[in-house]
This record gives structure tokens, sequence and C-alpha cells, in this order.
């Protein structure tokens, strides 16, 4: 049927949405919209996939709006159809001829229930030629001793103790463990961290630090036990000296993060009644912004403490699921060059997030089966990012747009990277497994194949022309760590609220008078020995070079609002050209 | 400096690093003179370290005594605003600059009588109410006797041959005449020697009310369409005088409002705009989030910062300063309407709405020349009260708004959200805003044309000094090297195109569409927005009903306004046409440059848009030699090459703050926070803090 598809300005165009896309598992309508604006973020809105995750259709008629679940009967004639996107867009759909065809109900109760439908299975299907990227997946082991090699951490193996999920179904199959290690000991310590996951090496930081992530430990795990030992040996991985960082001390909960995103998204939303004058109390009172700022700030203390000396930095969250990625993959960003460009920042995405097993499936919720679990803390993540962009814009060698492009990405349920809960689903996927009801699943293809989505010139986009390369080779070169032995074998420091405090042992219920369930802070910080003072004051050098580390600046006025993200819903907002796309503005100052 | 005397001074002051509470910093002597508060530092500054965006006026350590803003003593940890006449004497000053500098001065080491001498002569000489003719700007003048006659760009608007070149650039001569009538002031001390009025307004009519009451020419829009401005009457108590007030305006109303040919609007801005005092209280309270003693304050403020920022309602008075200008546009572009705003002496808001509608409707103005011209046109010459606003002489503080520095966050607005559509930068505007304290230049010392001309020509009896020209600030050389000018020059900007057919095209096709809309809409207003009822009110009774007639009420007009709002940006942008500013919510910022630049936790090492900037400048040099190099094989004549940004070049690391913060200033340290870290340092740590400072210059 005819439709108009109108925004704000009622711009006349012809909107398809093709029935038979309606009736299929995957709703797909077309749209081939005539004199549209050019969205400046894609290019071109057409035949987009409008699957942009499950929506919220509303109703108008006569000035009035009705949400629509599956279970409702139209009892009048819509007028208009309005979707709200999930990825902040909003689409309208006016029916021709006041509403008055009876195609109208007929159209948008049809897209009610595929939209219900689609929950039921993630629709998927495609079928392309495979990618090409230099990303690096961390499916196979050689990915791992490639980055290994890369990164320069003398000390450590890939283990393939996990390979057939047997150790534990969420990590992924293959892990760098310290090389003196053997994977019998190994084995051992399993059992003592929450579903399993042990701490594994993230990344080494050139100066000898490194960076290593684990669960919490888990409640009945026995710290009499012998295998005890081979946890220590672990967690200090070599070093004399090991800080324990709680991730989850200063940063929002997934639930505080679902809480502020819902009510972010719904000021975003074009007829949000805020006023203008009030529009900032409102964006506070999100406290989306306060999120961002706590993790950038989290993340670049630890990038400092990694910076500071040679330790090993362990962060450790109860499930090792969902801010350990998050702060991993942000640490990683600000002191590894190579993670900001865009197949290192791919690289770290798999190893990060898609193989370590976050809970993709749950905390976006495509399959609408639980509301409970939806978490937005990927998208979290990328904001973060893009904080950081905005303020080292050279720094990057991809822009805003690639950002938004995998923001977008996050509700597109074609790709087998953000579809799945761990490296475990997504194999038996891939092999056909129960989660897919036909037999010898087909391929799903993964996000960083861009060019299945994103034309060349959109892709041309992604690359940021201001990107500065570093002086390069920062890793590789290990260079002796400094600060070499401080007196006192296996300090161990817990770090939470910006505060180091000294533990004296590995295991919190050690010393007895603490909980054994809790990580919680062990002592007040007065008690603090000369050897901490010197760790507190500066060291004596930065063994990074200043290229490779970025510090941000996480204070109010820094902390931004990611306008071409979250505003693309109300138009009046956008920037033409946005400041951020450099391409056209080079291209403006080459016409000099 | 010439014509500057040493007033006071004291030794053996430390200047306190602000960063956090304990007493690091330098020591050195501090100064007081007729110009400036001035601190020497003992160690004479490497001259590594020498700031490469240097302002040849006023060094890191120069505050001017007009640039003062407040003076506070510290008492037993006591603060205490310092003014008149001291009882005890503080033994740390701390000074707050209207650039938002901060100064903690220590004067626990310092000789009892220096302290006292020093203070009171830094409080008596920055805050005490002055005579005009003590402003450092006749003693420097008269000292520095004149520089050659530079011809500049800029048009001043003080000959009668700059208004009638401006009438013919906007081809406003047809219907508007300029008057000489005020050759010696005669007709009024508030209006400039030469100005410019409908041409078929009679002669005793301009001189009746000595200028009041007689729309003034401003601008006028490619479809001939004007921006006219014209000073209210005060309002009388005589029915009488009201009525003749009435009679009067009814008759000048006349000459501009001829429908269907002409069709007028009046906005009265001291109605629809806050008012000076709530300008003022806002900025008060907005420059107070930028004003910080230490850190912690600093961080503390961070999670209520968008509400304390809304608290203040200065972007809100952005806000409604673009919107209004908005509107006007809408009028002169969208309905060929001529638009009068009134205003009681039209130099205050007047200035702002009509600067900036001419900003955004003619991209002559987005030019660095063309901004300062239209500097000139509307706000010197329109005698905007320089000298009472910006509080230069302490007399009255009720006089004083940051009108300019309004108008000037305006234009910012759309810099930001336009940069290619602007020749200058955001560093232009800071500077700009800077130079409102620099008292060298004539430009921002005075009311009004007249003032400054009296107060030239009154020194006519000492033959020497009658010939003594002040400086004006847009020679930049005076401040700034030319490796420094460069940053005042937007790398991005492009020319405007020669006018081409389909530009032409353009032009025809609007008249087109204008002339198909009824010239005579009974257009309305609403109960709010654009005309509230006072305004109607007040128009009905001051100028009579043929007025009221055009401004029935309803609410299309603002349904006009928001269709050609957002119906304009849904089209692509043409940086050289019409530029309308984004005005909701989230789009109006915060001028973080001018802001931000001086606290050391808002700076990125590396970082912010001076990053992006170096890269681009890279590249378009690049380019430039690659063309050098083809035309050379070409056997072409070499282009002239721009300057190039050696300082951005040679600097491989710069940070966020560029060019204004310092880099010696800044550690690693706010990574880490400071409630660990802070408490547990001492003299060695500091001591070995200091030596890191070198390590990290050295490194950059």
């Amino acid at each position: 049927p005819p439709l108009h598809s109108t925004q704000s300005s009622r711009v006349p165009s012809t909107a398809v949405t093709s029935s038979a896309a309606l009736s299929s598992h995957c709703l797909r309508p077309s749209i081939h919209p005539r004199g549209w604006r050019c969205d400046p973020l894609m290019g071109c809105p057409s035949d987009r996939e409008a699957k942009a995750g499950p929506w919220r259709p509303h109703l108008n008629s006569f000035a009035k709006a009705k949400v629509l679940t599956a279970s409702s009967t139209l009892k009048f004639i819509p007028e208009e159809l309005v979707l709200y996107c999930r990825d902040f867009r909003v689409l309208r759909f006016r029916f021709h001829d006041s509403g008055l065809e009876p195609q109208a109900s007929q159209v948008t109760l049809a897209i009610v229930q595929a939209q219900e439908r689609s929950s039921g299975s993630a629709g998927t299907w495609y079928d392309s030629a495979s990618s090409s990227a230099p990303t690096l997946l961390f499916e196979s082991p050689c990915d791992w001793e490639k980055e290994l090699r890369r990164l320069g951490a003398a000390g450590w193996r890939v283990s393939p103790v996990n390979e057939r999920f047997d150790m534990a179904t969420s990590l992924p199959k293959y892990l760098w463990v310290p090389s003196r290690l053997l994977d019998n000991e190994l084995k051992r310590a399993f059992g003592h961290f929450n579903a399993r996951r042990i701490p594994r090496l993230c990344w080494h930081h050139p100066g000898g630090s490194d960076l290593l992530r684990t669960a919490g430990f888990h409640a009945d795990s026995d710290p009499e036990k012998e295998d005890v030992r081979s946890v220590e040996a672990l967690m200090l991985a070599g070093h004399t000296q090991c800080v324990i960082v709680e991730t989850a001390a200063d940063l929002p909960s997934p639930a505080e993060i679902q809480l502020s995103y819902l009510k972010l998204r719904a000021l975003c939303l074009p007829d949000s009644s805020v006023a203008d004058e009030k529009w900032l109390s409102a964006l506070e009172g999100t406290h989306w912004l306060d999120h961002i700022r706590a993790c950038v700030r989290k993340a670049s203390e630890v990038a400092a403490l990694l910076a500071e000396r040679s330790r090993s930095v362990i962060l450790q969250e109860s499930d090792d699921r969902d801010l350990n990625c998050l702060l991993a993959s942000l640490v990683q960003t600000l002191s590894d060059p190579h993670a900001r460009t865009q197949a290192g920042f791919q690289s770290l995405l798999q190893k990060e997030w898609v193989v370590a097993g976050h809970p993709f499936l749950q905390r976006l919720n495509l399959l609408r089966d639980n509301d409970r679990e939806e978490s937005p803390v990927f998208l979290l993540f990328l904001d973060c990012v893009w904080q950081l962009l905005q303020q080292f814009p050279a720094s990057f060698e991809f822009t805003e747009t690639y950002l938004v492009a995998l923001h977008d990405s996050s509700y597109i349920p074609f790709f087998s990277t953000l579809l799945f809960n761990c490296q475990w689903e997504r194999d038996r996927r891939k092999q056909g497994g129960c989660l897919a009801k036909e037999t010898g699943g087909p391929y799903l293809p993964t996000i960083w194949d861009w060019a299945l989505r994103y034309t060349t010139q959109q892709r041309a986009q992604f690359r940021n022309p201001a990107y500065t390369r570093g002086s390069g080779s920062v890793l590789n070169g290990s260079s002796a760590p400094v600060g070499a032995a401080l007196s006192g074998n296996g300090a161990v420091y817990l770090f939470a609220k910006g505060a180091l405090s000294p533990q004296t042992h590995l295991f919190p219920w050690k010393s007895g008078s603490l909980s054994r369930k809790g990580w919680r802070r062990a002592q007040s910080s007065e008690s603090l020995s000369e050897q901490d003072r010197s760790l507190r004051s500066k060291p004596s050098g930065c063994p990074l070079q200043p290229d490779g580390l970025l510090l941000p600046a996480s204070a109010g006025p820094l902390i931004r609002l990611w306008r071409r993200c979250y505003l693309r819903g109300s138009q009046e907002v956008q920037v033409m050209p946005a400041p951020g796309t450099l391409a056209g503005r080079v291209g403006v100052g080459l016409r000099l | 400096m010439r014509g500057e005397l040493l007033l006071c001074e004291a030794n053996t002051v430390l200047k306190c690093v602000q960063e956090d509470g304990s007493n690091r910093g330098a020591y050195g002597k501090l100064i007081c003179t007729n110009f400036k508060i001035a601190f020497l530092g003992d160690e004479s500054a490497s001259d590594d370290n020498e700031p490469e965006f240097k302002n040849k006026i006023i060094g890191e350590n120069d505050i001017t005594l007009h640039c003062v803003d407040h003076i506070y003593g510290v008492y037993d940890e006591k603060k205490k605003s310092l003014s008149g006449q001291l009882k005890k004497y503080p033994e740390k000053l701390i000074i707050y600059c209207k650039d938002l500098r901060v100064f903690h001065f220590c004067l626990r080491y310092t000789k009892e009588e220096e302290v006292k001498r020093i203070v009171s002569g830094i409080v008596h000489h920055s805050q005490t109410p002055k005579l005009l003719k003590r402003l450092f700007l006749f003693s420097y003048a008269i000292a520095a006797p004149t520089n050659t006659e530079t011809q500049s760009q800029t048009v001043m608007f003080d000959a009668i041959k700059d208004w009638r070149e401006e009438l013919e650039r906007t081809k406003g001569n047809m219907k508007y005449k300029v008057l000489s009538a005020n050759e010696a002031y005669k007709v009024s001390e508030k209006l400039p020697l030469y100005f410019v009025v409908p041409m078929s307004l009679s002669e005793e009519s301009i001189l009746q009310y000595q200028g009041r009451g007689i729309p003034i020419w401003c601008w006028s829009c490619h479809n001939g369409a004007s921006l006219l401005k014209m000073s209210a009457f005060p309002k009388e108590q005589e029915d009488n005088t009201s009525q003749m007030h009435k009679i009067f305006l009814d008759g000048v109303y006349k000459t501009i409002n001829k429908p269907p040919y002409e069709v007028l609007k009046t906005d009265d801005l001291s109605s629809s705009l806050p008012s000076l005092q709530d300008i003022q209280a806002a900025y008060t309270r907005f420059k107070q989030l930028f004003l910080i003693d230490n850190s912690t304050d600093f961080w503390d403020t961070d999670v209520k910062w968008f509400s304390l920022l809304e608290s203040t309602n200065w972007l809100e008075i952005v806000r409604r300063c673009l919107k209004k200008a908005i509107e006007v546009v809408e009028y002169l572009e969208g309905q060929n309407t001529n638009v009068l705003l009134i205003e009681e002496n039209a130099s205050d808001l007047c200035c702002v709405i009509s600067s900036l509608v001419q900003v955004m409707m003619d991209s002559h103005y987005r030019t660095k020349f063309g901004f300062q011209s239209l500097i000139q046109k509307e706000w010197v010459m329109g005698g905007h009260c320089f000298l009472d606003r910006c509080n230069h002489l302490r007399q009255s503080d009720k006089e004083e708004a940051p009108v300019f520095l309004l108008f000037l966050d305006c234009v910012w607005q759309l810099v930001q959200q336009y940069p290619p559509a602007f020749e200058f930068t955001e560093t232009y505007l800071t500077v700009l805003s800077d130079s409102l304290y620099i008292p060298i230049f004539s430009t921002f010392f005075f009311n009004s044309p007249h003032q400054k001309d009296t107060n030239v020509s009154g020194e006519g009896h000492n033959a020497q000094s009658s010939h003594f020209r002040f400086l004006t600030v847009w020679d930049w050389s005076v401040q700034f090297e030319p490796k420094a000018q460069v940053l005042l020059n937007n790398p991005l900007y492009v020319e405007k195109p020669k006018l081409d057919k389909s530009q032409r095209k353009t032009t025809r096709f609007k008249h087109q569409r204008q002339l198909s809309l009824p010239l005579t809409q009974t257009k309305s207003s609403p109960k709010r927005g654009f005309f509230r009822e006072e305004t109607d009110h007040f128009i009905k009774n001051i100028l009579g009903k043929r007025i009221s007639k055009l401004i029935n009420s309803s609410d299309e007009l603002h349904n006009n306004f928001t269709e050609f709002y957002d119906s304009w940006h849904c089209k692509p942008v043409d940086f050289h046409g019409l530029l309308l500013p984004h005005i909701e919510g989230p789009g109006i910022k915060v001028w973080a440059q001018r802001y931000l630049r001086w606290i050391p936790e808002a700076q990125l090492l590396g970082g912010g848009t001076v990053a992006t900037a170096t890269k681009i400048l890279d590249v378009i040099e690049e380019v430039q030699s690659l063309q050098k190099k083809m035309d050379e094989k070409h056997s072409l004549t070499v282009p002239q090459s721009r300057e190039a940004l050696p300082m951005l070049r040679n600097s491989a690391r710069l940070s966020s703050l560029f060019p204004f913060a310092l880099l010696q200033r800044h550690s690693l340290k706010p990574v880490l926070p400071t409630s660990t870290w802070k408490d547990l340092e001492d003299e060695d740590d500091l001591a070995k803090r200091d030596d890191e400072f070198v390590d990290l210059s050295e490194v950059i």
C-alpha cells in the first residue's frame, strides 16, 4: 500500500512495505524515499534493515497515540504508524487517504505481529563471501599466538586447556596463562572462581606490567587445598606486586546502566516533552553521563597503575562478563595505540567481548524473552570510546561514523558476532546445534564484514583523515621492567574507589576476619607501610612513551552527549555536516 | 610600556600554583602600575618554555587593572572580599580576572610594610572609581605618539563614504540615504556622525527629538527588506507629551510602512528579551562555575554539572537571543518585511540582535574584516556603552552587563556549529573577548563616538597632543606576532566564489516566491513568543493603532517560525548563504575554549581539536607544496605560499587548551584521583615532581 513516510518536515516520499517481507520470519520493510534528506551518517537510509531490533510501534489516530502489542486488536483505522527504533531512529508512516483504506490496519497489525514473532527465533539468513578483514577473531590458536607475539609478553603462553569448553563453557577456547604453569596445575584453579572463569592475561604493557581479568572467588573454594598455589601463581604472574581492581566498586551495575539508558532514550526522542531550557538537567537526571565518567575515570586509573611500575593488575568482577569486558577493553584503548586502529579495535572487541563471553543475547535482549537481563553494557562502552575519540580526535584511526555503525550493528540479528552469549553457543550454532531449529545452520557473517552493509563510500567515512599514527612500535620492544623489586614478596593491594589498600593475603578469607563471599575492602587505608608510600608517590619515570598513553579528562564539562548517535531521531539537532566528519572538512580545506 | 608608571611593588611574594592547597609556587616581585598588576618571577623563566602563542602586551603573569574582577584576601583560612579601606592585611591575595584566570599570591614571606602598600595599592587602583581622563588609554596615547596611519581593511564607519559604500553593497541605496546632519553632534550625542535613514524622512523630524523615534537603518536584505533600529521615547507621565510622541511616530511610521509595497514589523526588545540585569546576574552565576580555587572544588561539581549550568540561565539567554535573531531573519527573508527593533537607547540588545541577524544572513560578515566592520558599525558607532557595560571606570556596578560578551558567545555557537562558514576561529573570538580589558585600544573604552571625539579634541589646547590617535583593537599586530596571528584564521574557510549563474537563479527564484506571498497577510502574534502581549500593549500605546492592525493575534506566527526553521534545517547548508543556528536544548553549548582554558583538569595532552587542526594543516601544506612543484614544472607563476604554522608542527603533542595553557603547568597527576595521592605527598615527592616537569617538557 502506498504510504507516506513523514519526517517532521513532511517530505513526500513513497514508502513501500513489502508484504512478503512482513509475512516472513524476518521483518524487513524496505523504504525507498524520494527526496529524503540524506542521512548524514549513513548516506541514505533507503533499504536499510529496518529490523533495527524490536521496536515499539505507536499508532496515531486523530492525534491520539496508542502503543501496540501483538495481542492488541485495532478498533480504529490508524492514520499513522510510528516506529520507535532501538537505534534511536523514529520512522513515521502516514497512511494515504486518512487511513480509510482497510490495508492500513492490515499492515499495521502485520508489522506488530511480525515484530513479536521475530522474537521467537532470531531471524538469520545470509550467504555471502567470507570477509578478508585483518581482524583477529580469536577463534583459532594462531590468532592468540600472533597477538601474544605482538605484545611481546615473554612469560606467557597460549593454553588450549578449554579447547572443548570442558573447563568453562563461557570462556574462550584458548587462554593466555603464565608459561611456567602446566595445564595440569591450571586445571586445579578453575574450581576456585565463579563460573570457573580463572584469571588470564588481557594485555601486556611494554613496561612489564600485565593486565589480567578474572571472576570473583567461588564461594565454595577451599583455601586450605593444595591447589591454591596455582591460583596464586596465576594471579601474581611472576610479579612481586599484584593489584586487584575491584571492577564493580565504582562502576554502575548492569541494572543501573539499563535504567539510565531507558531514561536517555526517552529524553532523546524527538517528541520528548522536555523544554529546551530544562534539557541539561534532564540529561543529568539520566545519570548516563555519570556512568560514562565513572568508566573513563576508572579506566584511566587502571592505565596509570599499569604504566607506573611493573606489576600485575587484575580486574575482578563477580561474573567477569560485563564490566570487566568494558574496563579491560577501555584500558587497552587508552594504553595501546594499536587498539585505536580499526583492525586493532575490532580484534580487541573480539578478544574482550565476543570470545570472552559477554552475554550479548541477554544484554541486548534481541529475543525479547527476558527484559530483566537487558542492559546495554556494550553501548556504554561504545559511548566511552566516543568520549575518547572526542577528546583525542587525532589518535584514532576510525571515526565517529564507524562507532555509530557499530552501535547500529548491535540490533541487527544477521551476524554471529553480537548474537550469542558466549563462544560455546556460537560454535554450537555454527555446527547446526540445537539453537537453530533447522539443521545445518547457515553461515553467519561477522559484523566486521562491513562491505556487506556499507558501500565503499560509506566505509571511507570510517577512516579518520586526521589520524596521526603514533611512533608506531611502542609495543614489541619488551623493555626491562622498571622498579625492579620491592622488598617483600607477593605484595597484594586492593584498588577500589580510587584508593589502594594493602591486603595481607590474596584470598580475602585467609585472614579469617573477612566475609568469605564478598571481596570487600579489607582494611582502612591508614595502616600504610613505607613501601606503600613509595608506590603511591609518582614513579621515577613512565616507561611508556607519552605517545601511547591517552590521559582522558573526566571532568563535568568534558563528558559530552553523543549527539550524533542519540539525537538521530530529532532531525533538528543534526548539524550538517556534523563537526566530526573530518572527511568533509578536509575536503573543503583542500579546495583552497 | 610607554606611559606606564610604577605605583607600588612588593618583594618575595609567592605565586601559588593553584593545582592543590599546598604552598608550592614561585617567588618573585609583585608590582602594580597604572596599567597592570604583574608578577615578576625571581628565576627568569627559561626561554625554551616561552609560550609560542604569546600576547605581546599582556604576559602570562600580567593582569590589566581593567581585567581584575574580584580581589579576595585570605585571613586565617577565611576568604574575604577586599575593597575600600583595609584595616587588616591578608596573608594571601586571590585575584579573579575577567578573562577567568585566578591568581593566588601568598604574602606570608613579604615584609609587612610592603604588604600594606601593595595590597592597598592594588585594591585602590583596580577597584575604586576613576575618571575617564585617568584611563591608561590616554597616558599611552600621549606617551606613544601615533604610529603611521595604517590603512586597514576594516571599515570603521567614521566617514560618510563608508556608509555610502555599505548602502551600495547591500543595495539599500534605493530607499535609504546617509545623513550628515549630526556633524559636530548637532542632533544627538548618542548618534554617530553619519547615519542612514529612510529616504523620505524629513529633516525636521530628525531634529525634533534628538534622534529618538526615528528609524535608523542597519542593513538591507537581498530582497529589499531592511533591518532598522530605533531608540524609544522614555515613558512619559503626561498624556500631552505621549500624545505628541504618538502623532510624531505615526508620521514617521508612514514613511516606512506603505502596504502593499513595504510592510513593517516592530519588535520591542526590552520586553521580549531578558533585561540587562538578568544578563548580568546570569553571567555572574555562570562565570562562578569556572573560577576555581582548587581542584577539589572542581571535582565536586562534576555530578551536578549540568543542573548547575542550567541554573545559571546563561545558556538560556544565549538561546533566546539566537531565537530572536532567527525570528527577525524569518521576517526579512521569509516574509519580505522590514523589521524595526526598538529599545530604550537602541544600543544594547539592539546591537546583539541586529549584528547576529547580519552574521546569519550576510556571509560578508563572516569574514574577519567583515566581522570587524560589523562591530564597528553596530557596536562602536552604534553607541554601545562599552565603558559602562564593562564597568571600566568602576563608577557604577548597576550599569555593568556583559552584552558584548553575550554577542560573542552567540557568534561562537554559530562558529561551533558551522566552522567552515567563518573565516575566523574560536581563538579569534576568545582573543577578542580578552581585548575588552586592554586599555590601549580605544575600541572598547568609550560609550559613544561622541565621547571619544570630545575627549580627543578636549586635549586641543595642548597642540602636541591634539594629534594623538588611539590604537584600534583591529590592528592585531599590536598584540600578536604574525605567526601567532595565523591561529586567528580558519584554515578550512573557503572564500565565497564569485557570483555565478546558479546563485543568481536562486535569488530570482526567491523573489518569485516572495511575490506570490500575499504581502498584507494579517499576521498576528501568539500569546507567547515573538510578540508578547505586553509588547502589543506597548506598541498600541506608543505607536498608535496602525501597527497593531498588522499584529493581530493567533498562533500562526509561531508556526511560521517553526516552519521556516525546520525547512531550513532540512536542506543542505550553503556556507555562503543564510545560516541558522540550532537552538534546541542540546544545540547550545559552553564556549569551552574561553571558559575552561585555565583549568588544568580540563586539559588533554595531545588531544582536543588542535590535534585535528594540526593534521589538517599538515595535509593542506603538503597539498600546497605538491601544487607548487607542479606549477614549477609547468613553469607557471608560483602562487603565494601560505604562512605555515611552525608552532603547530614542531610540537608533536599539544594540549587541548592550546594556545592558552602552558604545558609546564601540567603533570601526569590528574589521572590518578587527587584524594588518594594528595595527602600522602611530602616534600621529597614534590621535589621529584618538579624534576618531572622538566622531564615531561623535554619529552614534549
